[in-house]
């Protein structure tokens, strides 16, 4: 009983242990939301853009521009702005941008640094 | 935003439906809380208007999945509302012309199906946008260009299907169309010309099949839902050169546009000339209240103010020439001794060569820096663009110029304005910026719109594409025979979406049983 208990444990745990199943570590959901900001964000919050542009505008000049550089960032706050817009920056739909994916830009840009 | 279904309707009937279509697309692609239909709302529409809500929305991913929703929308009744990436900024957005309907989100159809490298031509899916293609062609080193809009964020088909502009020799965007398989409104799947052969190998190279051409009568119409395009790309050039041209003063437009009248007509210069007036660059940058505060449009002394910090014209231009290198400084040198001794300032010249970076040649690269245009009076901002048809003529394009100046000064707006040349017309693109959390001004941007459409029709000149505020008022302009185009869009209209499914007031077309909502 005992040692089919282990195998089934030895089992379960090599199992969980599988690239597959294994949790997606707090680096790789960095890096994930990383690439969904350049995919979708970049267009205007890259260097040069109209995002960034807007913002130097708006912000005092402590505070960077660029939004990837920021670090006061919430991730509510983000999830807010994407899906209502803020000033002249429009929103995403879900089809646009669905919501794991928001929250996967949301932790990039609310990374602790 | 809450459900207002459209009058003969009740909640429950769209909450069956959207479970209906739940069960065709899973119930993650269905769009209907109250914040969805916000963010299906047109971006520039004020927070407080009613006007254009939509249902919700549902996000297919495949051409059976259109078909399955339309068949249900039949059954149901209910109206959709397609759109390729819903980026339409300034038309509208993704936001229906009747409020109550459902839009059709086809962001989620985004493969690139087919590029033909030797023959220059592409097969897309609606949601793919001009910036995935480009990086395809790029990232690929596929060397064909795409014929680029100024507000990049769209879908190609999308943009093509609105006759949307590109600014290299393939820049009549709807002309590029060659080809498309269409979703009806009863669920049948269509392909257009040379496609309504099975197994055809022309579909994408010849625009016209056998019998009726059918590309154009699903461009701003509402007679089936494009659920795939060809669209031909231009083989990358040996080199380009573009010319800068600044004008002086506001009269200068009158010579110019004769010249370029005929240095178009006779294919000197085959690409779209978008010549602007100063207001057009300054928004670009700055906002309004770095140079003015006072009451009213801006005054004259206040634009010559602007010219003189910035460096630029009243007018300002570039003509861009595409191809061989011989070629073009020949057409170039045709160009600039058409301009010779004129008084302007020196005309600044700028090549580009096979090989180096595409950002240095006449072709633009995707990108949404033209949108902060809105910004302009500060706020939330939005833009609407009015934009009649004229003929290329330098004295009636300054008549109809300043007629439109003068309304502006009358609705206290800043007169954004300019042409762009096609090969015979030329479109006078006016932009209407506002802030939309500023009622009055809002008030009168569309005091304005309305009063340019009537102003364009009693001259004659009608729009080619407009806002969905406005879409019955500029139908109703097409007035010849007592409306007679009208009636035969009604006619096919009811033909070919006897329950009314789809797009209801699209470019003023209602089905039967809408049709008393026609503004």
């Amino acid at each position: 009983m005992i040692r089919a208990f282990l195998i089934a444990a030895s089992c379960a745990a090599a199992f969980l242990a599988s690239p597959e199943l294994r949790a997606e570590s707090a680096d790789d959901a960095i890096a994930r939301g990383e690439s969904l900001f350049a995919a979708h964000c970049g267009l205007c919050h890259f260097a040069g853009e109209t995002g960034t542009f807007m913002l130097k505008r708006r912000l005092d000049a402590a505070q960077p521009a660029l939004l990837a550089e920021r670090t006061d960032l919430e991730k509510e706050y983000v999830e807010t702005v994407v899906r209502q817009g803020l000033n002249s920056m429009p929103w995403f739909t879900r089809a646009q941008l669905t919501d794991a994916e928001m929250k996967a830009i949301s932790a990039y840009l609310a990374r602790p640094r | 935003m809450r459900l207002v279904p459209p009058k003969g309707h009740s909640p429950e009937d769209f909450n069956r439906a959207f479970a209906d279509f739940a069960g065709v697309v899973g119930k993650e692609w269905v769009f209907a809380t109250d914040l969805d239909r916000d963010t299906y709302r047109d971006v520039y529409q004020p927070s407080n208007e009613e006007r254009h809500a939509p249902a919700g929305a549902v996000a297919p991913a495949s051409v059976e999945e259109v078909q399955a929703l339309l068949r249900l929308a039949n059954e149901r009744k209910v109206p959709l509302w397609p759109v390729s990436r819903g980026k339409n900024l300034g038309y509208g957005g993704a936001a229906p012309a009747m409020s109550g309907t459902i839009v059709l989100d086809l962001t989620r159809m985004n493969r690139i199906l087919d590029i033909d490298e030797r023959r220059g031509h592409c097969l897309l899916e609606p949601g793919v946008g001009f910036f995935q293609l480009y990086n395809h062609l790029r990232d690929s080193k596929i060397p064909l260009w795409l014929s680029i809009p100024a507000n990049a964020w769209g879908s190609v088909i999308g943009n093509a299907l609105d006759r949307g502009i590109g600014y290299t020799p393939y820049g009549e965007n709807t002309a590029q169309l060659c080809g498309l398989e269409v979703a009806l409104p009863s669920g049948d799947l269509v392909r257009t010309g040379m496609g309504a052969m099975a197994g055809s190998r022309a579909w994408q190279i010849s625009k016209y099949g056998f019998g009726p051409a059918w590309d154009q009568m699903f461009a701003q119409s509402n007679f089936g839902v494009v659920t795939k395009a060809g669209m031909w790309l231009m083989p990358e050039p040996e080199a380009t050169l573009s010319l800068s041209f600044q004008l002086p003063e506001r009269e200068d437009i009158v010579w110019a546009l004769e010249l370029l009248a005929d240095l178009r007509l006779r294919r000197v210069i085959d690409t779209s000339v978008t010549i602007g007036n100063y207001i057009r660059l300054v928004t670009m940058t700055t906002q309004r209240d770095e140079w003015y505060r006072g009451e009213g449009a801006l005054p004259e002394s206040v634009g010559a103010e602007i010219r003189r910090k910035l460096g630029i014209g009243w007018w300002n231009f570039t003509v861009s020439l595409f191809g061989y290198e011989s070629v073009i400084e020949a057409n170039a040198r045709i160009v600039k001794d058409a301009f010779a001794g004129r008084r302007i300032p020196e005309i600044a010249e700028k090549r580009w060569r096979r090989g180096e970076p595409i950002e240095n040649s006449a072709a633009n690269i995707p990108t949404v820096y033209f949108l902060q245009v809105v910004n302009w009076w500060g706020g939330r901002g939005g833009h609407m663009g009015f934009s009649p048809t004229l003929p290329i003529d330098g004295e009636e394009a300054f008549r109809q110029f300043e007629s439109t100046r003068r309304r502006y000064d009358e609705f206290g707006l800043d007169h954004y304005g300019g042409f762009t040349l096609a090969e015979r017309s030329m479109t006078n693109v006016n932009m209407i910026l506002y802030d939309r959390d500023d009622e009055d001004l809002t008030r009168r941007a569309h005091g304005l719109f309305q009063t340019l459409i009537d102003d364009a029709a009693k001259a004659g000149y009608g729009e080619y594409r407009t806002h969905l505020s406005y879409m019955d008022a500029v139908a109703d302009t097409f007035d010849f025979n007592d409306h007679a185009l009208w009636r035969l869009n009604e006619t096919l209209k009811d033909a070919i979406d006897p329950n009314g499914i789809l797009a209801p007031g699209k470019s003023g077309i209602w089905p039967k049983r809408y049709r008393e909502a026609r503004s």
